[in-house]
């Protein structure tokens, strides 16, 4: 990602509308729990309506923060979230890689984001669970801890009986159909967690950055970066090497 | 606009003027009875029977004197200055004895202005007011008494107790007595009396149900265990008595601090409330309960309570086994619901160590799974576990059940529902209320863009359960109960009016929120830290709401919620139904996207119009069936509640929850109908009995035109065909084999007709339609039923869509109708030298049976074999509905043809014995032969359909067009198309209108064929039985084969133009001939059968 060196001591700051979305259960609220305290609840309440969170994200040049809508997932809450992905600059559209039927939903999502979304919204395809999964699948992001996955059915340590169903493979070849940036993450272990985040970050085009709120009043920011706008494929190129969330 | 209650009224006033006035249903307005039931909290069947005023006296100290038993009437006399008077109404239904000091008036009789009053303020009282419902098998005893003031007064004993009340001395059972003095003139009185007589008598069948429900009631226990402590330890075997269930917090504890809460305190005075106003089924509230109630319930009462004051005890008492029933009867079933109530069993207030454990959860799990099997529409919604969790804290399964029910069905209507309509509709009145009542703040969310909704809809959906600490929420669920839902929205609008100059600090729904939370965080805080007073120091943040909510917003009455909620329902409703249809298209997979979008939409429209009307109707046929008894109950509730109730006439509506998305095969016969008009039938049946009215009403923006009544069942809408080949279509696009359609069966069904623009795949599609068997083959029936369909198909000509308004048939221009007739003279020849060619060159399925020797055996009668050709291109059997409304007449013209040789050949394919088919590449072949046919197959046939274009009106002059086969022909060509719809005004449904010559003729045309293949076929008929009734010896003749190949071959060079010339030459003259014979008789019968018709639509206007 380029970096015009603009920044000055205090680095501009903007707030990026950020929507999850997903089916029930797939862990959207345990991902944010995770990004945003970096905590894991075994048994989280269903949202409700949406939960909201906040979460800056420090990128080399800028500082992003985010306002999470983490929304409810029950198939029936579905119409309520043209009112949360309202003005969205971005979405992380969350399936259960052990539950193929979620991935579907997750598509439905992602259409319905397309079509009635704010233009250039930046979408992420999460498939979350990943330590239910035995361990092969994306290579190089294995950060995760084996050993947090004590508590799961026994089946797992022992013989490979993957939970897996959603295959990496089909999901980032739709991804990549798509325009989405891609990731397999576990909310349980934080595999992957910040990255997402991160990598959203750096693929908000700095045009559609408002001004901050509140921090350090820099009022000309925003702009002063146009030429460095990112465009969605690298993004998702630059996803894992950029991370340096302040999580 | 929705408003089908108002059709339903026109409807009626057309059919019975009086009716419309006299009946409920007619009636906008709540219904008397649902207002009743609504007030005392009283079950569905439950209706106002007599009401009278009333004066009630409650002497204050009577069960303390209880000892003394009998209270005699003199007595009673001298106490009455000292005891409690209210003046009220005292109301009889079919098993309730109700009072209440609340303005009422529920009977037919009375007069309408009373009778919404109710929903106004309640002064803290609830709807129900002071007073009592009493349940009619609870009333031990009813006594007159003499008085001096009033004509009647009743002296009436309560059971008071559970079942060892009987056994027991009268000092806990038969203490509780309350004197009520009617007022009205002598025959009100009696009658009233008479009536509640024989509720008694009916009521002691109920009595059983009752001590089971109450022994399960803490208050029974309270009361009985205080008497027995005073009686000292004589009675040991009482105390044994099982404590009743009062929740999960018996085990787990209850939520706060019970010291702090002052727990021991409320019970002590709830105790002497209920030794002196009697407790659960004969409760009696007096001003103090409602404040017993304001200032919080002790926890072991509160199930109790809540069940009393939401009336779910009654729901109870009507039907006490009810819960584990339907858990035993659905054991082991599965369900979506129980897979989502699975997912969150182990996530629902969490928090509570209740939860934690197997017993928490297990009852978490019986009530939500035994719920959503009683209302499996609302099946489960996030938001119910978090509150059935917290019912469970403080009452047991069954109670927690029925009160989830009175919850989803009465309190919360629509907030569960496949749609979360409730939710929605509710989030707008709130908006709508703070805009009202705090305009400044309304502006600064508007301006700064904060979503109002995203904050307050957690509030509602989970009755602020996991937005406030437990304790407190549980403080607003206590007045919630007992007041209705108009708390939620007086809690939510003081909670911003209270934060409200911190809001106006929030610019953005991260700081709106934030400042919320912490609010709640704060609400054990004092509300006036620094005062100087010591009092109101003590004022806790949540004193301060409460009083703020019931004070300052008073004014917000259950009248206002239900005055915003049908203000702002259609907008709701409508946001839905686009944001569903939205979803639902493109979700329908990628074969839809050969159709386009406009395209898409008008089949989702049409679809669930159809399924919507088809619904309508026959909800409005049983309305009518039962309206007296029914109908007024349930278009009460929708005003009620703002929204349409459980079985309201708008449970169709996409937008209200779940309605039917499949549509059987009558329904997609009248999909059909509104989308080709070769669907319409050509005899619709005559209209039955002027009674059976049926308003339609179509919601869909598409779909609207202007019905009011009409007396088919099939609505407004034209009577659809049953053809053999719908059915064929139905059962193609039929891919799940379920014998219905879904919206994606008929999207995916429409995209391979009309997604494709090539000819080839039309004509194997048409193919594949009549290939049962999918080998490729298609046999003689098959090739008679293709001809058959086609004949069917085009009948209306194809560039039309249909225009059923009357005016349409007056219209017609002077162009010449002899060159319609030409070409519909020339498609039938087409299909007459279509069948000809399938025959001529159809492979022989055993070449043993075909033999020169059947030929020489069989003959058709002394038919000319052309003849038979030609009668054979429609010959299957028609059925009832396709029928023209000519009875058979044997063909007995025959004119000769002079083409011998071919007949004869063709004649081989006559004889049943001769098994033959014809495949793929040969019915290409033959379709190619044909021009008309050939364009048919390349846009006649898919342009056939009218998508989204179809009702434009624009259209309708051009495309109106009827039996115009050349379109087919000449689809491409606009020019074309417009002529020939100049030259024919649009008659509706195949009815020729009176004095329509020509046009009439040419129908003839089309429907004498049909017949006339029907007798061919009867024949064929004949002759196959004769033929076996000979046994025959079948000889090969693989030389023909040979050279009918040898002729495909010729065929496929084109060599065939005239041969096609010569067919068509002569079918034509030959079906002329029959045709304009026969075509006086035939239109005199249509005119009749038009004119009925025109009745009808004579009516409807």
């Amino acid at each position: 990602m380029a970096d015009p060196g603009a920044a000055s001591a205090p680095k501009p700051s903007s707030s990026v509308k950020l929507v999850l979305l997903g089916e029930a259960a797939v862990g959207k609220s345990s991902l944010v729990m995770r990004f945003v305290n970096n905590d894991f609840q075994e048994n989280k309440e269903p949202t409700i309506g949406a939960a909201f969170l906040t979460q800056k994200c420090n990128l080399p040049t800028r500082t992003i923060k985010f306002e999470i809508w983490d929304t409810a997932g029950q198939e029936r809450f579905a119409s309520l979230a043209p009112m949360y992905y309202r003005n969205a600059q971005a979405a992380l559209v969350v399936y259960d890689i052990t539950k193929a039927s979620s991935l579907i939903k997750a598509q439905h999502w992602v259409a319905e984001l397309q079509r009635q979304a704010s233009p250039g919204i930046v979408i992420a395809l999460v498939g979350n669970k990943f330590d239910l999964a035995s361990t092969t699948a994306p290579s190089d992001a294995t950060s995760n801890g084996d050993d947090a996955d004590a508590t799961e059915e026994q089946d797992e340590e022992g013989a490979e009986t993957d939970a897996r169903k959603v295959p990496t493979k089909t999901a980032k070849a739709y991804a990549d159909e798509e325009g989405l940036l891609f990731f397999e993450t576990s909310a349980k272990t934080g595999m992957n967690v910040t990255e997402v985040f991160t990598a959203i970050a750096n693929a908000i085009p700095e045009t559609s950055l408002k001004g901050s709120r509140g921090v350090g009043g820099q009022t000309s920011l925003g702009r002063q970066e146009d030429s460095a706008r990112v465009n969605l494929t690298s993004g998702r190129d630059a996803a894992g090497p950029n991370g340096g969330c302040a999580c | 606009m929705f408003n089908l209650s108002n059709l339903v009224q026109k409807a009626q006033q057309l059919i019975d003027p009086s009716l419309a006035i006299t009946t409920p249903s007619s009636d906008r307005r709540p219904s008397k009875a649902s207002l009743f039931r609504h007030q005392f909290r009283l079950p569905d069947n439950q209706s106002p029977l007599q009401e009278i005023t009333a004066e009630l006296t409650l002497s204050p100290h009577h069960t303390t004197r209880a000892g003394s038993g009998e209270v005699s009437s003199p007595e009673k006399e001298r106490e009455r200055p000292q005891g409690n008077h209210y003046v009220g109404k005292l109301h009889l239904s079919e098993q309730y004895l109700c009072f209440s000091t609340q303005g009422s008036s529920f009977l037919n009789t009375a007069s309408l202005s009373a009778s919404s009053s109710f929903t106004g303020q309640t002064h803290g009282a609830g709807p129900a007011g002071n007073g009592f419902t009493l349940p009619l098998c609870a009333i031990r005893r009813v006594e007159r008494l003499h008085s001096q003031s009033y004509m009647f007064a009743l002296a009436i004993t309560t059971w008071n107790g559970s079942s060892d009340a009987k056994s027991n001395q009268p000092s806990s059972a038969g203490g509780q007595k309350l004197t009520i003095q009617l007022a009205g003139s002598r025959i009100a009185c009696e009658r009233f009396c008479d009536g509640l007589k024989k509720g008694l008598r009916e009521g002691v069948r109920e009595v059983d149900n009752l001590r089971a429900v109450v022994s399960q009631c803490y208050s029974d226990w309270l009361v009985s265990e205080d008497a027995e402590e005073r009686r000292g330890a004589g009675n040991e075997v009482k105390k044994t008595r099982e404590h009743p269930d009062t929740g999960l917090g018996m085990v787990f504890k209850y939520p706060g601090n019970a010291r702090k809460l002052r727990d021991a305190t409320k019970i002590r005075l709830w105790r002497e409330y209920l030794r002196e106003n009697g407790r659960n089924a004969t409760l009696i509230r007096q001003p103090t309960f409602h404040k017993l109630i304001r200032v919080g319930l002790p926890n072991r009462l509160r199930g109790e309570i809540w069940e009393l004051t939401s009336g779910s005890f009654f729901l109870r008492l009507q039907n006490p086994r009810l819960f584990t029933e339907t858990l035993a009867k659905h054991s082991g079933r599965e369900s979506l619901a129980i897979d989502e109530i699975e997912k969150d069993l182990n996530r629902s207030l969490p928090e509570y160590p209740g939860f934690q454990s197997e017993e928490g959860i297990g009852r978490l799990r019986r009530v939500l799974t035994a719920y959503s099997w009683t209302n499996e529409e609302v099946g489960y919604c996030q938001a119910m576990n978090i509150v059935v969790a917290a019912l469970l804290i403080y009452m047991s399964e069954t109670q927690a059940f029925f009160l989830l029910s009175v919850l989803c069905d009465r309190l919360l209507p629509g907030y569960y529902s496949q749609t979360m309509y409730g939710t929605l509709l509710d989030q707008r009145v709130f908006e709508s209320l703070v805009e009202k009542t705090m305009p400044i703040l309304w502006d600064h969310l508007v301006k700064s863009d904060v979503q109002l909704s995203v904050v307050s809809l957690p509030w509602f959906l989970s009755l602020y359960i996991n937005s406030m600490p437990l304790i407190f929420a549980f403080r607003v669920l206590d007045v919630f109960f007992l007041e209705g839902p108009k708390v939620l929205f007086q809690i939510g609008l003081a909670i911003l009016r209270i934060n409200g100059e911190e809001l106006l600090d929030a610019t953005d729904d991260g700081t709106f929120i934030s400042v919320l939370k912490s609010y709640f965080a704060r609400l054990d805080d004092s509300a006036h830290p620094r005062s100087e007073n010591p009092k109101l120091r003590a004022v806790t943040r949540f004193q301060e709401l409460m009083v703020v909510a019931f004070k300052e917003f008073a004014g917000i009455t259950q009248n206002t919620i239900s005055e915003q909620r049908s203000k702002h329902k259609d907008a709701v409703l409508e946001n839905i139904e686009s944001f569903a249809k939205r979803t639902s298209i493109r979700n329908l997979g990628p074969e839809s996207k050969r159709l386009s979008t406009n395209d898409l939409g008008f089949l989702y429209d049409r679809f669930y119009g159809v399924l919507y009307e088809r619904q309508q109707r026959a909800e409005i046929l049983q309305h009518e069936a039962e309206r007296r008894a029914k109908s007024g109950r349930i278009r009460a509730t929708e005003i009620v509640t703002g929204i349409a109730g459980q079985s309201a006439v708008e449970m169709g509506r996409v937008a209200l929850g779940p309605s039917p998305t499949q549509m059987d095969y009558d329904a997609f016969r009248e999909f059909l109908a509104g989308i080709a008009k070769w669907a319409v039938t050509d005899s619709p049946s005559p209209p039955p009995e002027p009674n059976g009215d049926k308003p339609s009403h179509s919601y869909f923006g598409n779909s609207t035109r202007n019905r009011s009544v009409s007396f088919s069942p099939w609505g407004s809408g034209p009577e659809p065909a049953d053809h053999e080949f719908m059915r064929r279509l139905f059962r193609r696009w039929d891919t799940d084999m379920n014998d219905t359609l879904s919206l994606q069966n008929v999207v995916t069904g429409f995209a391979q007709v009309k997604g494709t623009k090539d000819i080839m795949s039309n004509i194997s599609y048409f193919f594949e339609l009549y290939d049962d068997d999918g080998d490729g083959r298609v046999d003689r029936e098959g090739i008679l039923r293709i001809s058959e369909a086609l004949l069917f198909l085009s009948r209306r000509g194809f560039e039309g869509s249909l225009s059923s308004s009357p005016s349409m048939q007056d219209f017609q221009s002077g162009s010449s109708p002899e060159r319609r007739e030409n070409r519909d003279e020339q498609f039938l020849s087409s299909i007459s030298a279509f069948i000809r060619r399938c025959f001529e060159y159809a492979d022989p399925d055993h070449s043993a049976n075909q033999t020169i020797a059947s030929l020489d055996h069989f003959s058709v009668g002394t038919d000319d074999e052309e003849e038979d050709l030609l009668d054979l291109s429609h010959p299957s059997p028609l059925s009832p509905h396709t029928k023209t409304p000519l009875p058979l007449i044997p063909s007995t013209t025959n004119p000769l043809s002079p083409i011998k040789e071919k007949a004869q050949k063709a004649n081989l394919a006559l004889d049943p014995n001769n098994p033959l088919h014809i495949t793929l590449p040969t019915f290409r072949m033959v379709i190619l032969a044909d021009e008309i046919l050939e364009h048919f197959f390349e846009s006649g046939f898919s342009s056939s359909f009218r998508l989204h274009d179809a009702p434009l009106p624009s259209h309708a002059s051009s495309s109106s067009n009827l039996t115009t086969f050349s379109n087919a022909g000449r689809a491409g060509t606009p020019g074309a198309a417009l002529a020939a719809g100049a030259s024919v005004g649009g008659a509706s449904a195949g009815v020729v209108p009176p004095g329509k010559g020509l046009r009439g003729m040419l129908d003839n045309i089309v429907s004498d064929g049909m017949r006339v293949a029907a007798e061919v076929k009867r024949r064929m008929d004949e002759a196959q039985k004769e033929m076996d009734r000979e046994a025959r010896v079948g000889r090969e003749d693989e030389e023909e084969e040979e050279e009918e190949r040898g002729r495909d071959g010729e065929l496929l060079e084109g060599a065939e133009t005239a041969d096609v010339e010569i067919g068509r030459g002569v079918a034509g003259d030959l079906l002329g001939v029959p045709g304009s014979v026969e075509g006086v008789g035939e239109a005199g019968r249509q005119r009749s059968a038009s004119e009925a018709s025109r009745k009808v639509v004579e009516f409807e206007r």
